[in-house]
């Protein structure tokens, strides 16, 4: 899935409004790691964008992390779209956490769209070794969840 | 106005809807299944969301899946381009019931049209010219003899919940009908789960002229002109354009203000087409779409009027502020719809498109969402793009046309792109001598053989 807005490094803006500053330049524009940042004099214009890697590349061009775990072979994905949480009630016990032993069918997490619930079930036995969310967390479908080794 | 509006479609029409909204001013949310997770739109759009896998009913008709997207995204309208959703009347109630938009009309309008019996019996009520027929549905094949021995043969059987050209049979002679409506029955009830059937005269040479129109839910509406789409195959709508080479200016504006009356009186909201044929100066109501329709671009090129902007101003509870007077006509439009198919078997041939260049230049336009390296997937329709062009005059339309199908290069999969080169040579079609037949016959005749 993707936002109009991430996280915004806002040392590096700091440190590229300075750079203007100093080189008298009018505009900066930086990509690192699928992320453009462009800094203009004149105004408020900080402009965000996450790049996305054109369909004929590798993927491993502009992709986060997230991506090559969704090809891992213990990953769980989301079958479908809502906002995922970790346990069966707010301040409640999570269903599992990193390490946990699981058997397939256990609950993992709960995906809920329109104040329906939905437990997600293990796809098969073995140990939660990551996860991939955070509580309250809006996914999307094959979005990676949690990967069980 | 619209905070947020989710696109629930795909390929160039989501990419229609994205440009206009853009144009507004007003973010978007791209759904896709993840076969079009590196579609155009989606890249373009705000944010996007994966909403399943590739089948349409596990994603572009995935009505839950579609709510969440709405409710995780904040989106408090949906537009459903053409298509999929976009005549599926409980589907806008459902998004009414959750307090999000349904850019379109009325859910009740998009029933009464979506049921093609009760379709024409309210534009009859309307004072739409419609086809003899019968009055209703049929439900005996006696009720079918005498109804037929009225208006006279041949009659064509038609599925009551069908639509675009399907669920249809014609029987040329009393000899032919209890054969043709028990096949019509049959396959209207596999095709659409409903065998209801009724009857209406078989045309035998006619031209297929809709009326595009636009209101604003309230009372106030307007027609934009027609588009003769009579160049057919299998139903399918191959080349539309405007004006229509069968009317004259008198006979648009009549049955132009016969259809914006009718959708006045309905309070219809949103954009729509009321299909016609045509045939010895005489048009006969088929159907309405109440939707925007994949040849809409033909409008927009002569009357310089942005379909889908309009469609989300009135769908936001704008008033209709544009007059029929407003309305001005110019020139001549001819859109010709590009498919990934072979253009003599019309085999599909989705694929990886190698090379594409699109024409370009004064009064050439392409609606299209593919692009070099783009790879067509083979679970939906198979529109390449549209290539739509404009001309001072249907002569200068028509070489402009020629001009830019010889520039168009899409390489890696077939197109019917050698189709249309073929058309816009042929004399017929320089004449505008044809109706809904015209093309079938030319194919069957070998029109495309080497």
């Amino acid at each position: 899935m993707s936002k109009g807005k991430s996280t915004i490094d806002q040392d590096l803006i700091r440190e590229l409004a300075k750079l203007l500053e100093e080189t008298g330049l009018s505009e900066l524009e930086v990509e690192q790691e699928g992320t453009r940042i462009r800094v203009a004099r004149g105004g408020r214009a900080v402009a965000l964008s996450a790049a996305p890697a054109p369909a004929i590349q590798p993927a491993a061009a502009a992709a986060p992390a997230a991506n090559d775990l969704s090809k891992h072979p213990g990953v769980v994905t989301s079958p479908m779209v809502g906002t995922a949480y970790v346990a069966p009630s707010p301040g409640a016990r999570p269903f599992v956490e990193v390490g946990t032993r699981v058997k397939a069918g256990d609950t993992l997490l709960i995906v809920e769209a329109m104040k329906t619930m939905n437990q997600i079930p293990a796809p098969r036995s073995g140990t939660v070794t990551q996860i991939l969310f955070e509580d309250g967390q809006p996914v999307e479908f094959g979005e990676p969840l949690m990967i069980i080794e | 106005m619209f905070d947020k509006i989710l696109i629930a479609n795909r390929g160039e029409i989501a990419l229609r809807v994205l440009r206009a909204c853009k144009e507004l001013g007003i973010p978007t949310v791209a759904v896709h299944s993840t076969a079009d997770a590196d579609a155009m739109h989606v890249r373009l759009a705000d944010e996007s969301v994966c909403i399943g896998p590739p089948p349409a009913r596990d994603s572009y008709l995935n009505v839950p899946a579609l709510l969440a997207a709405c409710e995780i995204t904040g989106a408090d309208a949906v537009h459903p381009g053409y298509g999929f959703l976009s005549e599926n009347a409980r589907f806008a109630e459902i998004l009414e019931e959750h307090n999000i938009s349904f850019i379109g009309p009325k859910a009740q309008h998009i029933r009464i049209m979506g049921d093609k019996i009760e379709a024409k019996q309210t534009a009859k009520k309307l004072g739409i010219p419609v086809v003899p027929g019968s009055d209703g549905g049929i439900s005996e094949d006696a009720e079918a003899l005498r109804v037929a021995r009225e208006i006279g043969y041949p009659v064509l059987v038609k599925a009551a919940a069908g639509g675009g050209g399907r669920g249809m049979k014609v029987a040329h002679s009393q000899a032919e009908l209890s054969t043709a409506l028990a096949t019509a029955r049959t396959e209207a009830k596999a095709a659409f789960g409903d065998d209801a059937v009724y009857l209406e005269k078989y045309l035998g040479r006619p031209r297929h002229i809709e009326i595009q129109v636009l209101g604003d839910g309230r009372g106030k509406a307007i027609h934009l002109g027609e588009r003769d789409c009579s160049l057919q195959r299998r139903h399918q709508k191959v080349w539309e354009e405007s004006p229509s080479p069968a009317l004259n200016i008198e006979q648009r504006e009549r049955i132009g203000e016969i259809v914006a009356n009718a959708m006045r009186d309905l309070n219809y909201l949103g954009v729509g087409t009321v299909e016609f044929l045509y045939e010895d100066g005489e048009f006969y109501f088929i159907e309405m779409n109440t939707r925007i329709q994949v040849e809409h671009p033909v409008t927009e090129m002569i009357t310089d009027i942005d379909l889908i902007l309009e469609q989300i101003r009135v769908g936001a509870g704008g008033e209709l502020n544009l007059t029929q007077d407003d309305v001005r006509f110019h020139g001549h439009a001819i859109e010709c719809r590009v498919n990934a198919e072979n253009p003599i078997t019309f085999r599909p041939s989705p694929g990886t498109i190698a090379a594409y260049h699109p024409p370009g230049g004064l009064g050439v336009r392409v609606d299209s969402a593919v692009y070099q390296g783009y790879r067509i997937p083979s679970h939906y329709d198979s529109l390449v793009g549209k290539l739509i062009v404009h001309g001072k005059t249907r002569t200068e339309c028509l070489m402009r046309l020629k001009r830019a199908l010889d520039e168009f290069v899409v390489d890696g999969i077939e197109t019917t792109l050698p189709l249309f080169r073929t058309l816009v040579r042929n004399q017929d079609i320089i004449d505008g001598n044809y109706n809904i037949h015209w093309l079938e016959q030319f194919l069957a005749q070998g029109g495309m053989e080497p």
